[in-house]
């Protein structure tokens, strides 16, 4: 893929005084929908906020589609950033919010109160577009904060948390438009703590801890790069159990198994999953077992997660 | 949850008492205020003159420097000099709360902190005390404290009965100096909490007396008459300082006048703190 | 081939900041202090108008210019304007920062550059338009007044003197504007400058010609058409200096202009939003 199809960091590192934002950071961002993921301090919204030029780096060089974060003049005709602060300029509405911003964009008064209505539409605010933002609940503001990056129909989209404050089916919502703007060939770049829903949505993720980028790539792969360390965990539900077991200890890759409570099925942790699954299939023709379901226990966002990054930070 | 499972009990222990609560709002404006380099600069400053004073009263007492400089007949300690003494100290004061006083309810007002304020059992009052108490204390220290120290040496250096028929000057150092730091105090927490910027606070306070000062002289220049000083509080204070050091009032003002003027001013400081100290905000859309 | 400079786009994008800049700023209740300062003179005048009227002051029409050049120069200049500009320049990008929503103007497909000339632009001309309607009305009401007394004659050559007056409006507008603009820029709290720039212009009066040179209000005061010697405490130690021509002291306001424009546009290249330090 070429560069200005991508959002490139080169060895970028950014310190606040003595302290780090991130370190080191070499990613290379598709289009399709990526979600950064890590605990709080760990330069997710740093590493958002270099890339759109609202701080330098250090060190080191970005591109966004081939454009430098120092000319907004061009970047920003593409790029739509609704980021984490939750503030507005005072006295507007909703409206003149969108409206506004884009008659910054240059654009005329007929189109920018086309593209502002789409807007709000895309967002459902067109009914409480007419209030004062600053009498908004948190949802509606937040919805209003997607409505002002998405308005000018950019390229790339790059959200801190935008899922902060909604209700359940203003998610759903939300994930449905993330979902058809990267379908249509948008880079969406999401920030996000909600990693049920970072496993829902996400083509790839990049884990960041203490300012270091962890792991990158889509979460299987990633997974995948895991196994001798963390070996995969497969529940099998099956007849005889124990049988499969027995035959599975005496796999080298096979480090642990353990019987499920209700003795009908079994988590096995494995080094090496083809391997395994080669296996499994030689018993099931063999007729040895009867297999009813075989799924991946810790193959997600929040295992890879947990062994990378664990509840004290991770390791950098 | 069954009741023998509860083992959550509140606080039991002693509480502190309710008069002294305010003072924890003046503990930790104290730490931001003592963590300024430019502050402390400043405070240390603000006691030259009265050291200055303290060698000017020594001086007349002193054999040798009687000798050398005849500075009896150049200088007298008597009320004039103390009212200098309190004028220098109140533009002082006055600096120093175009510093402080910005940045006492406006940065609570701006970050939503007075919620958190009074969903305890914390009234708006001990909050306005608490927070005046921050530029009382510390104006009291650059005014009225050195003012009856310098008062007390000098009295000391002349005599009891120097002392007894000059106690006016030692009662209109106290009375003069915590007028102005009420006033000023006022002032500041009325527009540190009208505006939520604390930069926007700071021009309110240097414009409301500045601007106000030239504005009464520009009515006095107009209209020709003494009345536009009244909206002046420089010349107001000046009017009421006069009167209580018995000098000669060349302001054009009465005292009672003076102080309706001040009283008022206070009156629309306290007006604009109560419309503004609530722990709610109402957002018309 | 040098590409050419997109003059219509910054035309618009100037236009557009304008536009939100008077409705967010100028259109609300934060903006009373500014119209209150700027009706205050007129406020005076109309009561003096009044008071003439109804005999509670007698004065002559020559005193009348001589007050209204006494008011214009150390009332409106040196506070309504000053504390204005104040109000209005320094929270032009501070107040945005205090307000966290610089970030909205940064994440604008706009140059820095036209970001500084738009925002100037707009509290320029709400100032100009403010102060000098207040001027323009303040000085007519004098001379309507003026035609009824017995120094009429003197109405219709004063009336030559408003042009001056509205210009000498102007340029303190864009003075003060610059210079606090920059300092609501490059300090965090622009108070003490404020303070000492509004002290250092008390003290003019006392100063050596040549530092006398480093301030707003001398340029200003030159091009005004009548002069207002100094009567206060201290008069005796004022030092008189020449006044500037007009044809250096209103290039050089606006080349200081030009040159706080640049720097600020400097600054405001190399800002970086982090909002928590402030």
């Amino acid at each position: 893929m070429s560069g200005d199809n991508q959002i490139v960091f080169e060895d970028v590192s950014k310190f606040y005084g003595e302290v780090l934002g991130v370190n080191r950071v070499h990613l290379s961002i598709p289009p399709g929908i990526t979600t950064l993921v890590g605990p709080n301090g760990s330069g997710k919204t740093t590493l958002m906020n270099l890339m759109t030029g609202l701080v330098r780096p250090t060190r080191g060089r970005i591109r966004v589609l081939g454009m430098s974060p120092n000319e907004p003049e061009r970047l920003f005709r593409v790029l739509g950033y609704c980021t984490q602060f939750d503030s507005f300029p005072k006295g507007l509405t909703g409206y003149d919010f969108l409206y506004t911003t884009l008659r910054l964009h240059a654009k005329g008064r007929a189109e920018a109160h086309q593209l502002a209505m789409n807007a709000l539409e895309r967002v459902s605010m067109t009914e409480a577009a007419g209030r004062r933002i600053a009498s908004y609940s948190k949802g509606m503001r937040q919805r209003i904060k997607l409505a002002q990056a998405i308005c000018h129909q950019p390229s790339v989209l790059v959200l801190d948390e935008p899922l902060n404050g909604l209700d359940p089916m203003a998610r759903a919502e939300a994930i449905a438009l993330f979902r058809a703007l990267a379908g249509e060939g948008l880079h969406v770049i999401i920030s996000s703590h909600i990693l049920h829903e970072v496993d829902r949505i996400s083509d790839q993720v990049v884990l960041l801890s203490n300012g270091y980028v962890v792991a990158e790539g889509q979460i299987q792969a990633v997974r995948g790069e895991m196994h001798q360390e963390h070996p995969l965990q497969i529940l099998v539900r099956c007849t005889q159990p124990g049988l499969l077991a027995a035959r599975l200890f005496a796999q080298d890759h096979v480090a642990e198994v353990k019987m499920h409570n209700d003795r009908q099925g079994l988590l096995v942790s494995t080094r090496d999953p083809d391997l395994f699954y080669e296996l499994l299939n030689q018993l099931v023709l063999e007729g040895t077992v009867e297999v009813s379901s075989v799924a991946p226990a810790d193959d997600d966002v929040h295992s890879v997660y947990e062994y990378l990054i664990g509840t004290e930070g991770g390791a950098a | 949850m069954a009741v023998y499972k509860r083992g959550y009990e509140g606080y039991q222990g002693k509480l502190t008492p309710e008069w002294s609560r305010f003072l924890v709002i003046a503990r930790q404006a104290y730490r931001r205020v003592l963590d300024s380099k430019l502050m402390i600069t400043f405070l240390v400053l603000s006691f030259v003159p009265p050291a200055v004073y303290a060698v000017l009263i020594y001086l007349p007492h002193n054999a040798g420097a009687l000798q050398i400089f005849n500075i009896r007949k150049l200088l007298s300690i008597d009320a004039s000099f103390f009212y200098h003494f309190i004028a220098t100290q109140g533009f002082l004061a006055f600096v120093l709360t175009a510093f402080l006083g910005p940045g006492l309810i406006s940065a609570d007002l701006a970050n939503n902190a007075l919620p958190l304020y009074f969903c305890r059992p914390f009234s708006r009052a001990e909050y306005v005390v608490g927070k005046m108490s921050v530029l009382a204390i510390l104006l009291s220290a650059i005014t009225w404290i050195p003012g009856l120290l310098l008062f007390a040496f000098q009295s000391y250096l002349e005599g009891f009965t120097w002392f007894r028929e000059n106690f006016y000057i030692g009662s209109a150092l106290f009375l003069g100096s915590w007028i102005w730091i009420v006033l000023l105090s006022l002032l500041a927490l009325a527009m540190s909490a009208w505006v939520k910027w604390k930069l926007a606070a700071g021009a309110l306070i240097v414009a409301s007396v500045f601007v106000t000062a030239g504005f009464g002289e520009a009515m006095a220049n107009m209209l020709h008459t003494e009345s536009g000083g009244l909206i002046n509080i420089l010349k107001d204070m000046d009017a009421v300082w006069f009167s209580l050091f018995r000098l000669t009032n060349n302001t054009g003002l009465a005292f009672e006048s003076a102080v309706g003027a001040l009283v008022a001013v206070s009156g629309l400081c306290l007006y604009l703190l109560s419309r503004k100290i609530r722990a709610y905000e109402v957002e018309r859309s | 081939m040098k590409a050419k400079l997109p003059w219509g786009l910054w035309r618009a994008q100037v236009l557009a900041i304008l536009r939100l800049e008077l409705k967010k700023n100028f259109a609300r209740k934060r903006a009373i202090p500014v119209y209150l300062l700027a009706a205050s003179p007129l406020a005076l005048y109309a009561a003096h108008s009044i008071g003439y009227a109804r005999g509670w002051n007698q004065c002559t029409g020559h005193e009348d210019l001589t007050d209204f050049a006494r008011v214009f120069q150390l009332f409106v200049l040196r506070l309504a304007i000053f504390f204005s500009a104040v109000a209005v320049f320094m929270n032009l990008f501070r107040g945005e920062v205090l307000e966290k929503s610089l970030h909205y103007y940064f994440l604008a497909p706009v140059r820095r550059e036209v970001l500084v000339v738009g925002k100037y632009l707009s509290a320029l001309l709400v100032t100009c338009v403010l102060f000098g309607v207040s001027t323009a009305l303040s000085y007519l009401m004098l001379l309507s007044h003026l035609s009824q007394t017995k120094s009429h004659a003197l109405a219709g050559p004063a009336m030559a003197e408003l042009p001056a007056y509205l210009g000498v409006t102007v340029l303190a507008c864009v003075g003060y504007g610059a210079v606090f603009l920059i300092l609501g820029l490059l300090f965090r709290n622009p108070i003490f400058p404020t303070v000492g720039v509004l002290i250092w212009e008390s003290i003019l009066v006392f100063l050596p010609s040549i530092l006398k040179k480093f301030s707003v209000i001398f340029y200003l005061e030159s091009l005004c058409p009548v002069k207002v010697p100094f009567h206060g405490g201290g008069a005796m130690f004022a030092i008189s200096a020449d006044p500037t021509p007009a044809y250096l002291a209103v290039p050089g306001l606006l080349c200081l202009t030009v040159a706080v424009m640049v720097l600020a546009s400097l600054c405001i290249r190399r800002m970086e939003i982090r909002y928590g330090t402030e």
